[in-house]
């Protein structure tokens, strides 16, 4: 009986040491984003003192609306979603016909040219930037949004790939021998039997296909000139230069910019844990 | 079956196909008309010049006005539309040099009149030939194109002069009894005081390297006086043996040494340097004139920004140069590409915009900064005191620096030089490694 | 069945469009890299061939060491400092249940959505020796040092922190699936045999967790080898060049000093770097494993 109750004590004392480190994680990871918010409803001079956190004097609602119109935050948001987007379908779509063609039709080279296509999972996108330039410059792609969404495919698919190849093979092939029997042709096959049963790791494709591109800029700032498809994190980049001396607005229009990937994961918040986890662990 | 699958796939291919190359279509429709409406006179065509700044900031200072000029541009000629791509100092030289590697550069160009920036292009054959006679009324002053000419030639026009100087907040000197430094020693002086009482003597933007390097020409100036173009000799012949140097190096590591400088300004990039002054952070800040305007922001408080005086680097002790021995150049200016669909178009815009009444007038009156042009046309008396007091420093000047150290060799010698200057400045280097250093970078 | 999957028109359709992507966007681009990185090439004007002389100059560029050794650095940061971390939380998040399990789940990965360019921003103002918020934390606690945090000495290792702080969630997450995966049924026998968390997690969370460590090692390695991003913004390989990494190197060859040959060496020897460093450890762990 009293060991039970020392033992309750314990755990709960245990339980009580766990919550505080698993707080003070918690805090650091999202301390600096409060800090960001409360500093973005402040007025510039006010970063100067030397609390940590404030109660604006008065509360800049200003700052946002100066962050949203400047910024060019809708049409920038615009590019990103639509950009993303379209990579995401590219890659999801491509990866599967070629893990299809690479694990189940019978040919000679298919070991080979699946090993060729996932060597692209070790060559750094950025080792590719001066060479695309040249050749997309020449062929007059710079300021399309095919300068983006040609690599941001490109250096996706070879995971992509990856990942639905590893599932493939764990699907039986009875299913789809009763679909050829039913006379079935194979893209059929591909978009009846097979796509239907990859659910899982296509979300996990695409998880991992938007968490890599949703950051990227370098490509984007050195292949554009025109608005017409810069992405989101230009409207950081332009506006450090634009309001360079009202860091206020420099604070608005960060946190503003990072509003849409912060819901994306909340609303996704589950399917992106599983698509990690999955990814990591059959990789 | 089979069949139709094959061509629904094939129809779904052809049109991702016929997407990709319609885009292209577009493209070269949009080229053709370009070039046609070169031919024909084009009241309907509309006309499209790209312009490409560096100056990011749209609201205030000189970015503003060009905004006001293209403005009145489009408003005077309706079959023009002007598109500006806007970026900030180092990441504006970076997409240049991008530019510049592709086949389609902007057609008005930002450019620097300095041969680390502009000789490789000029080389290269990417910007546009001016004719010297459209701008004999335009009251360029003495020399101010020299920096943008290459073998008699002509290829670009200087948009300012610009003359280094300390701002300082007068109401924090005045309040602590400082006196404005006479020599550079009571600089250092002053600047031991001002730490004191708990502020930043001068603020540095050391991030980017180049005002480190205006610095230590400045320093040079000081002790060298009048020296011609002695910097220009020692990078051609990669001598950097001359005592001066050394001292004006020694000089530079011993003011940081001596706190004259924020703590960590190697990491302060210009926004954040100006803005500790901004915002009476720090007592002095060691910019340009085109930084003049801080006097008419609407951004920086009032008591700051009706407090502001400046005052030119002072003179060192042992040194050969005066007060008025100064650093000042023709820097910043435009060109167009040579390459340029609407060449011609392009260089009208440069013209207007280059008359006297407009750049120059504007400038001035809107107390941004100091033209190339002659502008004592438009002198009221009732400037800024920024305007006044660097006016003064350039009637004044007995000697001008011209093109600063940094800038005076290849792009390849700017990169090393700048790195160096910061390493010198925090202490990485020695002054002797400096010189060694510098001297190796010229080969 | 056999006839109709060796079927070569289809079998050539379904590969088609993965292989001209990959061509296009990932080999000519190397190969392009490969043919200037022999030459004097500035970006603008002429291309001279000069053989060799970019790599042998390359071998000798100490930025170039001094980049791969930041990479190294990060490497270890991520492995010594990111991941022992993330291991234990993914163990006491594992051990919790509810809601504040996802609660605290949600709050890890955020910084990792957010884009680098808005980290890079914000930790430069975090790190700003002036008025940033680390050196105010300091003040609070009676230390008024001013420390300059991107400074000489200092600059890798606030950039280290930015990035294991950024990529945190991520790591996290990873060893959280994993511990998932582990049978629950161990950790009862474990109870009854009386065996403490501790041991527990040693004996039974740490070595059943091997693969998803070695995986998440080898992504550790590689991604280290790879940042440009955050460098790029938050100091751009400054001061000096002492937080220098690969990607931006090259680029500030390329870009600032017209040096588009040698930026391309770089690039032909970073991915030969990724590539050799992939290889290597697959084979490692694997070696291991049947050992």
């Amino acid at each position: 009986m009293t060991t039970k109750i020392k033992n309750n004590k314990k755990t709960k004392v245990s339980k009580i040491i766990m919550m505080i480190c698993l707080s003070i994680v918690a805090v650091i990871q999202i301390f600096p984003l409060i800090w960001l918010l409360d500093f973005s409803l402040a007025s510039s001079n006010e970063l100067f003192t030397t609390g940590l956190l404030i109660i604006p004097k008065k509360i800049q609602w200003g700052n946002y609306v100066k962050a949203f119109v400047d910024g060019n935050f809708l049409l920038y948001l615009k590019n990103s979603l639509l950009i993303n987007g379209l990579s995401l379908v590219l890659v999801i779509c491509i990866s599967i016909i070629t893990a299809f063609a690479t694990t189940r039709m019978i040919w000679k080279l298919k070991t080979a040219v699946k090993t060729f296509l996932l060597l692209g999972m070790m060559i750094p996108i950025h080792a590719t930037l001066l060479p695309n330039y040249i050749i997309y410059d020449r062929v007059g792609l710079t300021d399309t949004i095919w300068a983006l969404l040609i690599p941001y495919v490109a250096f996706s698919l070879p995971q992509g790939l990856f990942l639905t190849s590893g599932f493939m093979e764990a699907i039986p092939k009875e299913l789809e021998e009763a679909a050829l029997i039913d006379g079935c042709g194979v893209y059929r096959i591909i978009l009846i039997i097979i796509a239907p049963l990859m659910k899982s790791s296509v979300a996990t494709v695409a998880i991992m296909t938007y968490l890599n591109n949703w950051n990227e800029f370098m490509m984007a700032s050195t292949y554009l000139r025109s608005k017409t498809w810069k992405t989101l994190p230009f409207s950081v980049l332009e506006f450090t230069g634009q309001y360079s001396s009202d860091y206020a607005v420099q604070f608005a229009v960060m946190a503003l910019t990072a509003l849409p990937a912060i819901i994306i994961y909340i609303i996704l918040n589950k399917h992106i844990t599983k698509g990690v986890a999955m990814g990591a662990v059959k990789g | 079956m089979k069949k139709k699958l094959l061509s629904a796939l094939i129809m779904v291919m052809l049109s991702i196909s016929l997407v990709a190359c319609g885009g292209n279509q577009m493209n070269s429709d949009s080229d053709s008309t370009q070039s046609q409406t070169d031919n024909e006179n084009a009241s309907e065509e509309i006309i499209t010049i790209h312009v490409f700044t560096g100056l990011a900031d749209r609201k205030t200072g000189t970015g503003l006005i060009e905004e006001i000029l293209f403005e009145q541009y489009m408003k005077e000629n309706p079959n023009i539309k002007i598109e500006v791509e806007a970026l900030d100092g180092e990441t504006y030289k970076t997409k240049f040099k991008a530019y510049a590697t592709s086949s389609e550069m902007p057609d008005l160009l930002g450019v620097w009149g300095q041969p680390a920036f502009i000789n490789e292009i000029i080389d290269a054959g990417l910007l546009a030939e001016l004719n010297p006679e459209d701008y004999k009324d335009y009251g360029f002053v003495k020399g101010a194109l020299d920096g943008f000419s290459k073998d008699g030639k002509l290829y670009g026009l200087p948009r300012s002069t610009d003359i280094m100087g300390f701002y300082y907040n007068k109401a924090i000197f005045e309040e602590n009894g400082w006196e404005v430094p006479k020599t550079y020693n009571e600089l250092i002086e002053l600047a031991g005081k001002i730490r004191e009482a708990g502020l930043i003597p001068v603020s540095m933007d050391g991030a980017d390297k180049w005002p480190l390097a205006i610095y230590l020409n400045d320093l040079i100036a000081k002790i060298d006086g009048d020296n011609g173009d002695k910097i220009s000799q020692s990078i051609a012949n990669g001598d950097f043996s001359d005592p001066t140097y050394k001292k004006a190096a020694e000089l530079l590591r011993k003011s940081v040494e001596a706190g004259l400088f924020q703590n960590g300004f190697e990491t302060t990039d210009y926004a954040t340097a100006f803005n500790l002054f901004a915002n009476g952070q720090a007592a002095m800040y060691y910019m340009g004139n085109w930084e003049m305007s801080i006097a008419t922001n609407p951004d920086v408080l009032p008591e700051i920004r009706e407090n502001i005086g400046v005052f030119a680097m002072p003179e060192v002790e042992g040194g050969k140069g005066k007060v008025t021995d100064i650093a000042a150049w023709n820097g910043v200016g435009y060109s167009i590409s040579a390459n340029s669909p609407v060449k011609e178009e392009a260089i009208k815009l440069l013209n207007y915009m280059m008359k006297p009444e407009n750049l120059s007038k504007l400038t001035w009156q809107n107390g941004v900064g100091m033209s190339a042009q002659d502008y004592s046309g438009y002198l009221t008396g009732d400037e800024t005191v920024p305007q006044k007091i660097f006016t003064n420093i350039l009637m004044e000047a007995t000697s001008i620096t011209g093109t600063p150290i940094n800038d005076l060799g290849t792009s390849a010698f700017k990169t090393v030089c700048e790195d160096l200057c910061q390493e010198l400045a925090i202490g990485a280097i020695t002054p002797e490694e400096f010189i060694q250093k510098l001297e190796e970078a010229t080969k | 069945m056999k006839k109709l999957y060796s079927n070569k028109w289809i079998i050539l359709s379904l590969v088609i469009p993965g292989i001209i992507t990959f061509v296009f966007a990932i080999l000519t681009p190397i190969l392009l890299s490969l043919y200037y990185s022999l030459t004097d090439f500035a970006g603008i004007g002429k291309a001279n061939f000069i053989g060799f002389e970019n790599y042998k100059n390359l071998i000798k560029d100490k930025v170039f060491w001094v980049s791969l050794r930041n990479s190294l650095f990060l490497a270890l940061g991520f492995i010594f400092i990111q991941h022992p971390i993330a291991i234990i939380t993914a163990a006491i998040l594992d051990k919790l249940q509810g809601k504040a399990e996802g609660f605290f789940r949600t709050i890890y990965f955020i910084p990792n959505v957010i884009s680098v360019a808005i980290i890079a921003y914000l930790w430069k103002f975090i790190y700003n020796p002036n008025f940033g918020l680390l050196n105010n934390i300091l003040k609070l606690f009676g230390y008024t040092n001013e420390i300059n945090w991107l400074g000489k000495g200092m600059a890798i290792w606030s950039v280290i922190i930015v990035l294991i702080w950024h990529g945190f969630g991520w790591g996290m997450l990873i060893y959280y699936a994993g511990i998932k995966n582990i049978n629950p049924i161990l950790y009862e026998v474990a109870a009854i045999d009386g065996a403490d968390a501790k041991t527990t997690f040693l004996k039974i969370t740490l070595p059943l967790m091997k693969p998803v460590i070695q995986v998440n090692v080898t992504l550790a390695i590689i991604a280290a080898l790879k940042q440009m991003e955050t460098v790029y913004l938050l100091t751009n390989g400054g001061p000096g060049n002492e937080t220098q990494f690969l990607a931006n190197y090259l680029y500030k060859q390329a870009f600032n000093s017209f040096k588009y040959g040698y930026g391309n060496a770089i690039s032909v020897v970073f991915i030969i770097i990724c590539l050799a460093s992939t290889i290597i450890l697959n084979k490692i762990f694997s070696e291991k494993e049947y050992a």
